[in-house]
């Protein structure tokens, strides 16, 4: 080196390509499987969703009508938070958001979790490229999953979705998971569901990726493109899945397909956040899909090209925006962990909110009741907050309840004062 | 005994019922042959296995075979084989054997076998018109036949010579699957307008014909990615099921196939396939498959129709019930 300077340049950063080339482009390779990756919103700066402030409004007519209902004054305990989902009954406007095929996601924090979800009574999505990556049989992390799921779930609520992609269409999960003796009792009572997944929030336009050793990559290579891209000293690779090609006519024949093939299953869609998401959202509703599910590009993801976490796709607050009143159940994830964001989700329009990277935290701080607390604090908060608001079902949220300090709404013409009597 | 449920294979094996079936069998055998050769077309004989297979639909599953280290399927239908073999047979056809894991719950429709065999055929340059002709003409043919070779067989098994009166005479109907739905709607069965008939439909329908009836026009979602749609209008498949009348339900299954590269490609992404597994057949249809239509007739259903008999087990020496593990 010569001692060049390019002052207010990211030289460092260039020097870092420079010397490792396309394993910048990624994380570290040794940080895969121990850490969540995600957008990271600039500091101090509160991103689409989290600018927008809760208004709790002074009078309030739909406090009085539950009033009337319970002939006493309502609290913040009176707000009945039970919600369909998706053609399932959830105790919570909350579900456990898929975790895909990442080493993070599918070991015993995907066990504990689903566990944990059945208790507390709410829908739980599995991730893609399970079967293609881990295996189909009584022991595969799938099933593994399921059964831990449906062993603690009480009766009549929640509900197991399991996403399909291209190259688990090859290994036909929903065929094997639909006539499976293990799932028939989900299935037999109406608790069981599939999910199109045609994109995620943190890659929005890519497939699934995943590092993996040089023995897997091997067992895997003839399914998905497995490359030396990461500069790992260890051997590791990266594998990727195709992101599956999706038009209108696509889509809505997909639906159609899940819904004639299996009849008894819920079906769900989940797409990244698109420009186009208005109209995806759309399509999907009227081709019969049960649930529209939106990740914003805050979404989190066990292994993601840096700049796709920085710079791509729409935040969750403009797409629930784009949508706007949804035709449908709209479900909305991305770096969802407390209340506020949460009720900020449903004010737009979500039906209800997954849980990802907070989930996995949540099991790992304690495997046996983390994501139970966690829960519990989101709902206490959505409680006070809905009650704030003068509503007692999540349902009632409306963007009424919502301001943004960007886009200040034109204040109603001044009331004549009323006369004094 | 319970309809539902074979007996152990010995003693299904001694029962003269069966043995009148599988006399019926032969001589459908006998006059399908008859009648495909005369009209043209030659017989070949269907792979077991390979690659990809029909992919199917209703849940119906295709076995995995370890090939040499690669996932190969067994052929739950021989379809895309069918199309291949145009291009050096331009009207041919198979009596195919098939293995479709079909979801338990059909095992009490009576008309369900994991195992089971197709008479398969295929003719280059075809419409469905085409196709139905055939179709109709081979149904017509072989019950004749049957009716004319061994009477007393069907007379045994409690078959009327009258109720084939219609058929014989070379009558068939014929209505789209929207006038089907909404006949259905009229008996207060609820049938999906997007989806196939479902079995108790087909049953409903089946019941009240006096003659075997095509139903035509299944909508795009309904079907494999090789029925092809309907150019003049989008969303409608050039596709067709001949149900017999008498409750016996669904016999044929035929379309005119999609043969575009590019329609066939699209086709399989909105039925969820993994185009790149279809290699071998994309392949071809890049060179150029020839357009044609055609159909599968399942021979089991078909002496079930003729003999009367409550259930597909029942006209099969080796029966496999779905869900039931048998030898």
């Amino acid at each position: 080196m010569s001692g060049l300077r390019a002052d207010g340049f990211p030289e460092e950063a260039v020097r870092a390509r420079a010397r490792a080339g396309t394993a910048e482009v990624f994380p570290p390779a040794g940080e895969y499987g121990a850490a969540l990756f995600g957008a990271a919103p600039a500091p101090g700066v509160p991103d689409a969703l989290d600018e927008l402030r809760l208004v709790p409004p002074v009078f309030m007519p739909r406090r009085l009508e539950r009033l009337i209902d319970l002939g006493r004054e309502p609290s913040y305990e009176d707000v009945d938070l039970g919600t369909g989902i998706g053609g399932f009954t959830s105790r919570l406007p909350l579900y456990l958001s898929a975790f895909g095929s990442t080493r993070a996601g599918s070991g015993d924090l995907g066990v504990a979790a689903a566990r944990q979800a059945a208790r507390l009574g709410i829908p739980m999505v599995i991730g893609e490229n399970m079967v293609p990556v881990h295996g189909y049989g009584s022991s595969s992390a799938l099933l593994e999953r399921v059964a831990s799921y449906a062993g603690e779930l009480p009766d009549g609520v929640g509900g197991v979705v399991v996403q399909q992609s291209t190259e688990d269409a090859d290994s036909e999960v929903w065929n094997l998971l639909y006539s499976d003796p293990g799932s028939r009792p989900l299935r037999d009572s109406g608790r069981l569901g599939f999910e199109l997944k045609a994109g995620q929030g943190a890659k929005p336009g890519l497939g699934g990726m995943t590092v993996v050793g040089a023995a897997e990559a091997e067992r895997l290579g003839g399914r998905f493109a497995v490359r030396d891209l990461l500069g790992d000293p260890d051997g590791r690779l990266l594998r990727c899945a195709t992101p599956g090609t999706f038009t209108e006519e696509i889509v809505r024949q997909q639906l159609r397909f899940m819904r004639n093939n299996f009849p008894l299953a819920r079906t769900w869609v989940k797409f990244h956040p698109g420009r186009d998401i208005a109209r995806a959202a759309a399509t999907a509703w009227a081709a019969g899909a049960d649930a529209v599910t939106v990740d914003g590009a805050e979404g989190g993801t066990g292994w993601a090209p840096r700049v796709f976490l920085e710079a791509a796709g729409l935040p969750l607050g403009e797409c629930l925006r784009r949508v706007g009143s949804p035709a449908g159940d709209l479900l909305a994830s991305g770096r969802m962990w407390e209340g506020g964001r949460a009720v900020r989700a449903l004010a737009l329009g979500a039906t209800a909110v997954g849980l990802g990277r907070a989930a996995l935290l949540a099991v790992d701080e304690d495997p046996e009741s983390g994501l139970v607390r966690l829960v519990e604090a989101i709902a206490l908060e959505v409680r006070l907050l809905v009650s704030a608001l003068g509503k007692y079902r999540p349902a009632d949220l409306s963007p009424e309840d919502l301001w943004s300090p960007r886009t200040p709404a034109p204040g109603p013409a001044p009331l004549p004062v009323p006369e004094p009597s | 005994m319970d309809q539902n449920t074979p007996p152990p294979l010995g003693e299904h094996l001694r029962s003269p019922r069966l043995r009148s079936a599988m006399l019926v069998q032969q001589e459908v055998l006998y006059a399908a042959r008859e009648f495909l050769r005369g009209a043209g077309f030659v017989e070949l004989l269907p792979p077991l296995v390979g690659p990809v297979t029909d992919p199917g639909g209703r849940g119906a599953k295709a076995l995995d075979v370890d090939y040499y280290g690669q996932p190969y399927k067994l052929m739950t239908s021989a379809i895309l084989y069918k199309q291949a073999s145009l291009k050096g047979f331009p009207r041919l056809f198979y009596i195919a054997p098939n293995v479709r894991v079909e979801p338990p719950e059909t095992a009490g429709t009576g008309r369900h076998l994991v195992e089971f065999h197709q008479i398969d055929v295929e003719l280059a340059g075809g419409t469905r018109q085409d196709a139905q002709e055939v179709a109709a003409g081979l149904l017509t043919h072989v019950v004749e036949h049957v009716w004319t070779a061994v009477p007393h067989l069907l007379r045994e098994l409690g078959r009327e010579e009258l109720d084939f009166a219609e058929l014989r005479q070379g009558k068939f109907d014929a209505l789209t699957h929207a006038e089907a739905v909404a006949r259905l709607a009229a008996h207060g069965h609820p049938q999906s307008p997007d989806a196939e008939i479902d079995w108790a439909g087909e049953k409903v329908l089946s019941l009240e014909a006096d003659r075997p009836f095509f139903v035509n026009d299944y909508p795009k979602g309904s079907r494999g990615f090789y029925d092809r749609e309907d150019p003049e209008r989008p969303g409608v498949l050039r596709n067709f099921d001949l149900i017999a009348h008498g409750g016996y339900g669904e016999l044929v299954s035929g379309s005119e196939r999609e043969s575009r590269y590019a329609a066939i490609v699209t086709r399989m992404r909105e039925s969820g396939e993994n185009p790149a597994k279809y290699a071998w057949y994309l392949e071809l249809a890049r060179e150029g498959i020839e357009p044609s239509a055609g159909f599968g007739m399942g021979l089991q259903r078909l002496v079930r129709f003729l003999t009367g008999l409550d259930a597909l087990w029942q006209v099969s020496a080796y029966p496999k019930l779905p869900g039931v593990i048998a030898p």
